[in-house]
């Protein structure tokens, strides 16, 4: 391994605010840039509040360790500064935004980017928008709903997709996008996730998991086992299935 | 001239005699009405003895208006604007200057005028409608102090079976700081016709309070469809009283909007009544706030007939100091039996000096209806934030996005793209200001 990660976690350490106690206890991460990792972990292991600290959720805290991402500390950063640097959270519950149209909310997040006075272009966007869709095989109306509001879980899930698609992340972190899907909305879901790999390979995704049929869709380069705020476990794709024969009752008594 | 009798004489002068004991009357009304408390339930939020001295305005008179020609800046940009209308009136300080329409509509009987020239032309309709059969000076003191001393106004009369698609819009404009200006607008439409009819108010902002008292009168026929929508963005200083009362018989569809975005002081009150079986009413309401701004909403659903329905959505941001307060009730008179009626009011405090109370209430003298309310008082929601944070948005931004998201939810049902449009740029432009 020579190159420097993309994402790097030295002993961390995090705890929910107003709280006393940690739910990261020391958990170290490697992400070479273009790989993508499963984390599978039993529930109440810490995943998504790993997922939470590393956004920026403002109800976590990190009380010890390192955070890097593209060689600059992240930790002190605000949420939306590390979006603007390419972090994507797609967020196991994604939040329902009544009177907001998805195509309003993702040029209002494309012009976050841009500096100064530079301003979206409106047609340029539309076109953009489109082709994305296209892509993920949505209906164009789909960018017209207010975020979220109605939708199905699997609407959700793909409207999280969607999103990635537009704003194009270095890092994509995928809180149990899998939970509460239905087969054919999973696949759906990890069908999008490997076109856009494909479109770009530079693209590196961290796949919070607790199952392992997602697993069979998106293809690993290493899996990582969490139990109790660290990372007990880490190798290839056979991990997974490891996991899958015998559930997490080996990690129980760490 | 303040509030006397002479300005009766004064307003009185060449018009017909049922329209000068009509102001008389209502000026008794006025005098015989004590100015309301806040002891009593309907004024609890809104203190008037420390808002306005009424005594003390000057009322304006037709002459006492000169504008030497020239129209203010803030005037000319709307009529730039170009907007596609039926017809379009402009008043400034309660005088109309200038009103015209689409000439096709007046060959089909349609009328669309100022209140005071109607006087002359059409004064049997007026005899007939105007502040004695929706809005009499009986409903309170500000209705009386309206329907005694209103300089001008509309008067839009749409004969049976006649479709406007079009609205019809009036810019009421007000200039003169520690004035006051009563208007009023009646609509009449006609069995199975269908209309819409959009005003504004603006004005400058004023370092003494200034009273612009506007009083709503709205008549549905038998299956006519009415859409009226209020926008108040007038400036600093300003009380805007508005009183409204819509009558809906039998099918008829009479929506209303409400967008309370200016002013120091806000009252709308809002009384619908659904007097004949199958008549519907949406009733709108958006309001803003920033500074010290107060908005107060008073409003009513009166189902007197069977099956009609009624739908109140009214939506408020409040920034700054700003307080609202709404008070609505359903009323379901004994015999309106498969009444539909809801209401809903809902508020969000955008800062901890924010205030909102909201007192909503159903009276149900009927057993087969289906009825229900509800009030929320919110701040924004935090998980809602970090969602669009983490997609990059500043603060600010998404912010705004969640107010306008939450406030132009509203909008969703008014069928007039144009306005919603015009409406969404207005919250637009004042969200700017929220940091």
């Amino acid at each position: 391994m020579s190159s420097t990660p993309i994402l790097k976690i030295d002993g961390l350490y995090a705890k929910v605010v107003d709280q006393d106690i940690s739910i990261l206890k020391g958990l170290d991460l490697e992400l070479q840039q273009g790989e993508i990792h499963a984390i599978m972990g039993p529930n109440g292991s810490g995943k998504s509040t790993l997922a939470k600290v590393l956004a920026g959720h403002p109800g976590y805290e990190a009380t010890a360790g390192e955070v890097i991402y593209r060689g600059e500390p992240i930790l002190e950063m605000d949420p939306e500064e590390r979006a603007c640097a390419g972090v994507f959270l797609a967020f196991q519950y994604p939040v329902e935004i009544p009177g907001v149209s998805i195509a309003n909310f993702l040029r209002t997040a494309l012009q976050a980017r841009l500096e100064g006075d530079d301003e979206v272009d409106l047609f340029d966007f539309q076109d953009e928008l489109i082709e994305r869709m296209k892509l993920l095989d949505m209906d164009p109306s789909f960018a017209e709903r207010p975020i979220n509001d109605g939708f199905s879980g699997g609407e959700k899930k793909r409207n999280e997709i969607l999103q990635m698609a537009v704003l194009r992340p270095s890092l994509a972190l995928m809180d149990e996008t899998d939970s509460g899907l239905d087969i054919d909305a999973l696949k759906i879901v990890a069908n999008g996730v490997n076109k856009l790999r494909e479109e770009d390979p530079e693209m590196t995704v961290l796949l919070i998991t607790h199952y392992q049929r997602i697993l069979n869709y998106i293809n690993p380069d290493k899996v990582h086992v969490m139990v109790d705020g660290k990372i007990v476990q880490s190798g290839g794709p056979e991990v997974a299935l490891e996991l899958e024969d015998q559930g997490y009752s080996d990690w129980k008594e760490i | 001239m303040s509030l006397e009798s002479a300005v009766l004489k004064k307003l009185g002068q060449g018009a017909p005699e049922w329209l000068c004991r009509r102001r008389e009357h209502a000026w008794n009304v006025y005098k015989n009405t004590p100015l309301p408390t806040t002891q009593s339930e309907e004024w609890r939020y809104t203190d008037l003895s420390q808002i306005v001295d009424l005594e003390s305005l000057k009322f304006l008179l037709p002459g006492d208006v000169d504008l030497n020609g020239s129209l203010p800046e803030i005037l000319e940009g709307v009529l730039n604007e170009n907007r596609t209308a039926s017809g379009s009136s402009f008043l400034v300080d309660g005088l109309t200057t200038n009103i015209d329409s689409e000439a096709s509509l007046s060959a089909q009987g349609v009328i669309f005028t100022s209140l005071r020239s109607a006087v002359e032309d059409y004064s049997d309709l007026l005899e007939e409608h105007l502040a004695v059969e929706a809005l009499p000076p009986e409903k309170g003191k500000f209705e009386a102090l309206n329907a005694a001393f209103w300089t001008d106004g509309v008067l839009l009369y749409v004969p049976r079976g006649v479709n406007i698609k079009l609205p019809f819009r009036t810019v009421n404009y007000l200039s003169h700081a520690g004035s006051a200006v009563c208007t009023r607008t009646l609509i009449i439409a006609e069995a199975g016709s269908q209309v819409s009819y959009v005003e504004e108010i603006i004005s400058e902002d004023f370092d003494e309070i200034t009273l612009a008292s506007s009083s709503l009168e709205v008549i549905a026929k038998e299956g006519a469809q009415v859409q009226f929508v209020s926008i108040q963005q007038s400036g600093h200083g300003v009380f805007c009283q508005s009183a409204q009362r819509t009558l809906a018989h039998r099918d008829s569809i009479l929506n209303t909007l409400n967008v309370g975005l200016g002013g120091s002081v806000s009252r709308v009150d809002l009384n619908s009544q659904l007097l004949g079986s199958g008549a519907k009413s949406d009733m709108l309401g958006i309001y803003f706030g920033d500074q010290n701004q107060c908005f107060d909403h008073n409003t009513s659903q009166d189902h007197v007939a069977s099956n009609s329905g009624s739908d109140l959505l009214y939506k408020g941001a409040l920034d700054g100091s700003s307080r609202a307060a709404f008070r609505g009730i359903i009323r379901v008179h004994p015999g309106a039996q498969g009444t539909d009626a809801y209401q809903t009011n809902r508020n969000l405090l955008l800062s901890d000096n924010a205030r909102a109370d909201s007192l909503p209430n159903l009276e149900i003298e009927a057993d087969d209806v289906k009825c229900s309310h509800g009030a929320t008082i919110g701040q924004l929601d935090k998980e809602a934030l970090f969602y669009l944070l983490s997609r990059g948005l500043s603060r600010q931004q998404a912010e705004r996005l969640v107010v306008l998201g939450f406030l132009g939810d509203v909008m969703s049902r008014l069928p007039l793209g144009d306005v919603v449009d015009e409406v969404t740029q207005a919250i637009e432009q004042k969200l700017l200001t929220h940091a």
